[in-house]
């Protein structure tokens, strides 16, 4: 069964039309990577995604509910309870610890756990970090942070926004690992990229031009590395 | 975590926190501070106004003559804590025989009076022991007494033990003396023929006004009285004197009392040597007046327990004087009292006008720390505009992010409103202390109540900035923002 599926969902503002017709389906488990130039319509298929936005024409599926009718209020519900987002400026609040961060997550979706919330960060490798302030970290480690926010409500699908995109490359090669290990551990990916390595890890690639699909790529050396 | 979210914003965040919780606190402490002075006025005011005298007077009000007895059960009524002084007077005619004038002589307690009429200036000091006396500037002026002259005031009874015309003692003389124009007394000296008819008589209308009053001592006026028989009265070829009928009223008085006085031969009464130990300024009609101890009038009357008026200051609203004034009618043991309207009336307006300016500025206050506490919540959501869509993204409801931020506010709210308090009592005290020269009560229910107040006045301003807050798109969390 497919955890997202649209279909032939356009986005139009005024003469605009941001998505053209666009049918894509991400199967449970699937790590997929977004790829395009700016105005592509990235940015606005997220949107859709992540349940913050809704089309003009056409269907969404987000683990068998159709989104696209849904009032704003259960759209909050439906982006709570099955999508957990990584953004590439991070985003923590800035007055919490690396843990409190974590447990805000927790706190919108159910009930605050410290002791699962530490856990988390200790699958992220910073478990010894837990008491910090965002401003007491590096930018990898907010990253890694985020991802351990993410993964804490057990989504269904977890998209990540340019994820790598304010990192270096060793901080790079930290978050696509634990990507790697998210996607073995059965977790669905939607990666959104201009970066063709972080799309090569994926395992496959949806390149938008000009609001429409313009092509998909299988990668063939999938799991090459692991 | 609603709560450690909560503080960690409030204590992590401390800077502009600080500004709203200061902008809180001296909002509560204006408030906390004026109503703690609304409600100390009255009774700072009261202590001001019982420096203009008594508020309310003790009188007989039957035949019987009030008895200190009576007074103190009236006196019961009041709250020992509202009564601020209660001074006995007994008023009496007193002559100086030796210049033949006659005054009016009051006997009271020197220390009630210094606590009922604070206005009352003494030039020398006031009566401590036997037989002093206070005597009024004007009196002083008439009879021409310095400090530590001493006086001989005579005493005779007025009003007589078997009165009647018919014990007109033939061949006798007679005096009597009655209130004339403006409170003064006049005196007179009648003597009888063989037939009981007035065969001469003396006015000493020298406390009336002359041109007026004063012509009573002329022969003109005195003549049409002789051969006259006891009581006079107008008419029986007696008429007044123009332009002062009350002097000549009293003249009529006073013969009618020499003759209704079975003591009433001049070498009667009772005499004591006083020592005038102060000189007695009020500006009022006391000036006329020789003040004694109650002991010294016991022993010039020989009249004990016996008070004409007892004037009171109390410390009380005038709704409660004349729960009073009632309470004292029902008891029903020939004691009146009454409230000296001057007094009590000035007071409530002076209160009232007084309590509404402070709920005015306590309003603009109130209003200006709203304006102040919204416009540094408002920037507190334009500063936090990130953290809010990334808490609506991580699927934040609208009814959170309200929440949220009310529960920042309120907690600044009570925060402020225990600052404001401690603050408020000590900004409270120092006005009083400024301005009425006396120090206030802490007033227990007041730390609830701003508390209370606070809690709401920074939940109202944050209605505002939480409104736009809600309004904050999560989407800017993604790309580009």
């Amino acid at each position: 069964m497919s955890v997202l599926e649209m279909k032939n969902v356009s986005k139009i503002y005024g003469e605009l039309k941001a998505l053209d017709n666009v049918n894509i389906r991400v199967e449970k488990g699937e790590w997929v990577a977004i790829m395009g130039p700016s105005g592509s319509g990235k940015s606005t298929m997220m949107n859709i995604i992540v349940c913050m936005d809704k089309p003009s024409l056409g269907e969404v599926f987000l683990d068998g509910v159709d989104i696209s009718r849904e009032s704003s209020r259960s759209l909050t519900n439906i982006r709570r309870d099955k999508i957990g987002l990584i953004f590439q400026q991070f985003h923590m609040v800035n007055y919490l610890t690396a843990v409190e961060n974590v447990m805000v997550s927790q706190y919108y979706h159910s009930i605050p756990d410290e002791a699962e919330a530490l856990e988390a960060l200790d699958r992220v490798g910073l478990k010894d970090r837990a008491k910090h302030l965002p401003s007491q970290l590096s930018g990898g480690e907010q990253q890694r942070v985020c991802v351990a926010r993410a993964l804490i409500n057990h989504p269904e699908l977890i998209l990540a926004d340019e994820p790598t995109g304010n990192l270096d490359e060793a901080n790079e090669y930290i978050v696509l690992e634990l990507f790697r290990q998210l996607h073995a551990a059965g977790t669905t990916l939607i990666v959104v990229t201009h970066d063709p390595e972080v799309a090569e890890a994926a395992q496959r690639t949806i390149v938008l031009e000009h609001g429409r699909v313009a092509r998909e790529v299988i990668n063939e050396h999938f799991g090459a590395k692991n | 975590m609603f709560l450690r979210m909560i503080t960690a914003s409030l204590l992590r965040r401390r800077s502009r926190m600080l500004v709203a919780l200061l902008s809180i606190g001296i909002g509560a402490t204006i408030l906390s501070g004026l109503v703690t002075i609304y409600y100390d006025v009255p009774r700072q005011m009261g202590a001001q106004f019982r420096n203009y005298g008594a508020n309310m007077l003790l009188m007989s009000s039957g035949e019987e003559a009030l008895t200190q007895q009576a007074a103190e059960q009236a006196l019961s009524v009041i709250p020992a804590e509202e009564l601020v002084g209660a001074s006995a007077y007994r008023y009496v005619t007193v002559q100086l025989v030796k210049r033949q004038l006659s005054f009016v002589a009051a006997g009271t307690d020197f220390e009630q009076v210094q606590a009922t009429s604070p206005y009352f200036m003494v030039d020398g000091s006031w009566p401590s022991g036997n037989r002093e006396i206070l005597v009024g500037k004007q009196a002083a002026e008439s009879l021409g007494l310095r400090l530590g002259n001493v006086i001989q005031l005579t005493y005779k009874p007025e009003t007589a033990v078997s009165a009647g015309a018919e014990d007109q003692v033939a061949g006798a003389t007679l005096i009597g003396s009655a209130e004339g124009f403006g409170g003064g007394l006049v005196g007179v000296t009648v003597t009888l023929d063989d037939e009981a008819r007035i065969a001469s008589l003396t006015v000493d209308a020298s406390s009336q006004t002359e041109g007026y009053g004063l012509d009573a001592q002329e022969e003109a006026f005195t003549r049409q009285f002789i051969g006259q028989s006891l009581p006079v009265a107008y008419g029986d070829g007696i008429d007044a004197l123009s332009g002062a009928t009350l002097t000549s009223q009293a003249v009529i008085d006073a013969i009618n009392s020499a003759g209704r006085s079975d003591s009433g031969v001049a070498s009667g009464g009772n005499s004591l040597n006083m020592t005038v130990v102060g000189i007695l300024d009020t500006g009022g009609e006391e000036e006329n007046y020789i003040f004694m101890s109650m002991a010294d009038m016991v022993a010039l009357t020989g009249e004990a327990d016996r008070l004409d008026v007892v004037e009171m200051s109390v410390s009380a609203t005038s709704e409660e004087l004349q729960a009073y004034v009632d309470a004292i009618a029902e008891m029903d043991i020939g004691v009146g009292a009454r409230l000296v309207k001057r007094v009590t009336k000035s007071e409530t307006a002076v209160l009232a006008k007084l309590q509404a300016l402070v709920c005015l500025v306590t309003v603009v206050v109130l209003l200006l720390t709203m304006i102040c506490v919204s416009t540094t919540m408002m920037a507190v959501v334009t500063e936090r505009r990130r953290e809010i869509g990334l808490r609506k993204a991580l699927g934040a409801s609208d009814g959170s992010i309200r929440a949220e931020f009310l529960g920042e506010g309120m907690f600044l709210g009570s925060l402020g409103g225990l600052l404001g308090s401690a603050l408020g009592f000590g900004f409270a005290q120092l006005i009083s202390v400024q301005v009425f020269e006396s120090s206030i009560t802490f007033q227990p229910l007041l730390l609830p109540v701003t508390v209370i107040v606070s809690m709401t006045i920074s939940a109202l301003s944050c209605l505002l900035p939480i409104r736009s807050a809600v309004a904050i798109d999560p989407a800017l969390v993604l790309k580009g923002e």
